[in-house]
């Protein structure tokens, strides 16, 4: 069926991302933005590019299905799956002997046991500390004056990373002042933060209890500094989607799924369900997050808006995984 | 009796709407309340006691107005006030890791005792345990503060894999003449607080009665062993064990259980359950989160998920929660101090054996997954879930989800959080696939009767 086309909306905590499929699962099209304050804009906003960077109509996308925090947000999805079960689709779609996969997103990190099928044998999140997510990096970067785009080239010229012992994300920072102060370089500090980081994901994957065929997804996947922490202490590689698809990974995943669900549809001769707008869920269109409350300046849109990094059309994985 | 109440299951002759529980047991509620602002003007004595190890026939024998101060806690934690409370207590000094069922009672004496409900009188008596270590504590402020005279029981108990004590053996009966000799001390310090005799055979009476709502009780857990469930043992079953507590030895509460089961077993007749489709039976282990239960129930029911079965029913029911703990009121004071001894035992032995007795409530309730609840208030029930988790997890192939919050403390509930993992929960659940409810039915009943 390749003239049926779908996409996956991934609504995350920190960037909305968009992939699109056609009926021979190729990737036709992407798009990255930051999420910002209005989830339900971040939706449209990256479904209006994802339309632009894939040269389609809105018509001819037969299904969208959102997955990420903000998936209830968006009112043109046909259906909405948490990204847990998008990974682990994803995961076994990019690299077939994937068991235990891993996403560190910008409020949380996720470890889960997959099976064969791409099914979700068992998942461990984060507790509620900050320390262990993107978003701890992001700003012990900051802190440093560096862009999250310089953390991982920065990070890799570290030849000794210093340690950053606390479990809280907010006294680890005093911790990175603290260092900047006895004159640790900048690079062996942002390191030492990944380290740390490492650490506190692999606990999780162990929690879950580890299986070889390991992956990693999020958007740590462009952080080859990150990667190497990781596999460092993890003593085994971990496999990554080539071309920032690694980051696309839960949008990928809820477009596999929605692809599924048409391909089931037309074979027992059923139409496409309305839209969550159609159904007269649009309550949670205009949701805002709290934190949109207090801020009282206009948000500008993000420059990064639309540059993705995937410049592939067809991914030689998915053709060989189809 | 399990199976005498899945087969003798009237045929819906009897009518239930003329008996609503949570309408009832929240007229219950509210009526103790107002007796216990009542209770200085009526001249009645008030002793503060816990759910677990409290000695409550005896109080009740000698007419006590019962306070219990948990409840108090989880009742601003009902009523969205607990906040508050804990606050008061936290801008005192007492740290964030401190029980929040401690700070929001620390919290009702700093505002003088004016709960949300009502004033809470001031204790003649409070009785403690070692059933947890917060207890003693907790009683040493009220001694401290409002100088309170407390008694605190020493309930025997070992801790060993295979270990436990039986009815009868010696070990048993060395700890209950050990709890005995501490009743008849208690008893004592009742006569003198409250200027009464003591009347053995008012304490038969309430023992009576608690054994008429122990049989209620047991009978009411059992039903939900049915497909549908006719209740759900994580919201309904906490309007339940309120009034199992708070009037255990009462005659309404033997009206409530009795009434209780007559509506439950007419709802069962009629094949009728608490969601319109029953899709998964879950297990709830560990303690609520009062502050947000409603909230929580509601993430799984919009999945079809159902709480078939609560081990804090059992825990939280003050030893009340197995059919053997029947009380000899032929020999009231003896009895009482054995099965306070073997109460404890179990109340404790529960956290201790948990994945045993987890391994076998999975099967008499037929459930599709468990949930665990630790809280940040009481590392005791919430420490050992990692271990329970991972047996039943290899051993059963049971999937399980594990969730964090707190009893009534609201800053630990994050609602897109907890609600990203019940959905994660469920669609791998879904994903597993389940048996259609037909065979379902079949299954729980099939349960029961080998029970």
């Amino acid at each position: 069926m390749p003239h049926v086309h779908v996409a996956g909306i991934d609504i995350g905590s920190t960037y909305t991302k968009a992939i699109a499929l056609n009926g021979n699962r190729e990737v036709v099209g992407t798009a990255v933005r930051r999420t910002g304050f209005k989830l339900a804009q971040a939706a449209e906003g990256v479904f209006e590019e994802l339309l632009k960077a894939s040269r389609l109509e809105r018509s001819v996308i037969a299904y969208v299905a959102a997955t990420g925090y903000g998936r209830y947000t968006a009112p043109f999805r046909h259906t909405q799956i948490t990204e847990l079960t998008a990974h682990a689709q994803a995961a076994v779609h990019l690299f077939p002997e994937t068991r235990t996969l891993l996403d560190i997103g910008g409020q949380d990190i996720k470890a889960l046991k997959i099976d064969a099928q791409g099914r979700v044998k068992a998942f461990r999140l984060n507790d509620k500390c900050a320390a262990g997510t993107g978003a701890f990096l992001e700003k012990t970067a900051r802190y440093l004056g560096l862009t999250t785009d310089d953390i991982g080239p920065y990070a890799i010229r570290s030849t000794k990373p210093v340690e950053v012992s606390s479990v809280c994300a907010v006294f680890a920072e005093s911790e990175v002042i603290n260092h900047l102060a006895n004159g640790i370089p900048a690079e062996d500090i942002m390191m030492g933060a990944m380290v740390a980081l490492g650490g506190r994901a692999v606990q999780l994957m162990r929690r879950v209890g580890l299986e070889p065929g390991y992956m990693l997804a999020g958007g740590m996947t462009r952080n080859a500094a990150m990667v190497n922490a990781l596999e460092d202490n993890l003593k085994s590689k971990l496999k990554v989607a080539p071309d920032g698809l690694g980051q696309l990974n839960g949008a990928l995943g809820a477009a596999l799924l929605g692809l599924r669900r048409v391909e089931k549809l037309i074979a027992e001769g059923r139409p496409i369900p309305p839209t969550a707008a159609q159904q007269g869920q649009t309550d949670t269109a205009a949701r805002r997050r709290w934190s949109a409350q207090a801020v009282k300046k206009r948000v500008e849109p993000c420059t990064v808006t639309g540059s993705c990094p995937v410049v592939i059309k067809v991914l030689p994985q998915a053709v060989a995984a189809a | 009796m399990t199976t005498e109440i899945l087969e003798a299951a009237p045929a819906g002759t009897v009518a239930a709407a003329d008996f609503d529980p949570r309408v009832e047991g929240q007229r219950l509620i509210k009526d103790w309340y107002a007796g216990l602002a009542e209770a200085p003007r009526r001249g009645q004595h008030v002793a503060n006691v816990f759910v677990m190890g409290n000695a409550v026939e005896i109080l009740r024998a000698f007419d006590f107005q019962l306070v219990f101060p948990e409840i108090n806690s989880l009742q601003t934690g009902v009523r969205k006030a607990s906040g508050e409370y804990i606050r008061l207590s936290e801008d005192y000094g007492m740290s964030p890791d401190v029980c929040s069922y401690v700070k929001a009672d620390v919290g009702l004496m700093l505002k003088e005792n004016e709960h949300p409900v009502g004033r809470i009188p001031k204790a003649h008596l409070a009785i403690a345990s070692n059933m947890c270590s917060t207890f003693i504590k907790w009683a040493e402020i009220w001694e401290r503060w409002l100088k309170v005279p407390t008694f605190v029981l020493d309930l025997p108990g070992q801790r060993a894999t295979n270990w436990r004590v039986r009815p009868g053996d010696a070990q048993h009966a060395a700890d209950s003449r050990w709890v005995e000799a501490q009743f008849r001390d208690l008893i004592e310090k009742c006569e003198k607080i409250t200027g009464k005799r003591f009347d053995i055979d008012r304490l038969a009476e309430v023992e009576e009665r608690v054994n008429q709502m122990v049989f209620h009780w047991n009978n009411v857990m059992a039903l939900n062993r049915m497909c549908p469930a006719p209740y759900n043992a994580m919201l309904d079953g906490l309007t339940y064990i309120g009034i199992m507590n708070v009037y255990r030895g009462a005659p309404e509460g033997v009206e409530f259980m009795r009434r209780l089961e007559r509506q439950l077993k007419a709802k069962v007749a009629r094949g009728e359950g608490r969601v319109a489709e029953e899709r998964f039976r879950l297990l709830f282990s560990g303690t609520p989160c009062y502050v947000s239960m409603r909230r929580l129930v509601e993430l799984f029911e919009t999945w079809g998920g159902v709480f078939a079965y609560s081990d804090y029913l059992t825990f939280a029911a003050g030893g009340m929660d197995a059919g053997e703990l029947v009380y000899d009121t032929s020999r009231p004071l003896e009895s009482l101090a054995e099965i306070t001894a073997l109460a404890a035992q179990r109340g404790l032995s529960n956290q201790f054996f948990a994945h045993e007795r987890l391994e076998q409530q999975i099967r008499d309730y037929a459930v599709d997954g468990i949930v665990f609840h630790g809280i940040k208030s009481c590392r005791f029930v919430s420490s050992g879930m990692a271990d329970t988790r991972d047996y039943l997890n290899k051993r059963l192939a049971v999937p399980s989800l594990y969730i964090e919050s707190d009893l009534i403390d609201p800053r630990y509930w994050s609602d897109a959080q907890i609600k990203n993992r019940v959905d994660a929960f469920f669609e791998a659940l879904n994903q597993r696939g389940v048996p259609p409810p037909g065979d379902r039915k079949t299954i729980a009943a099939e349960a029961g009767r080998a029970a």
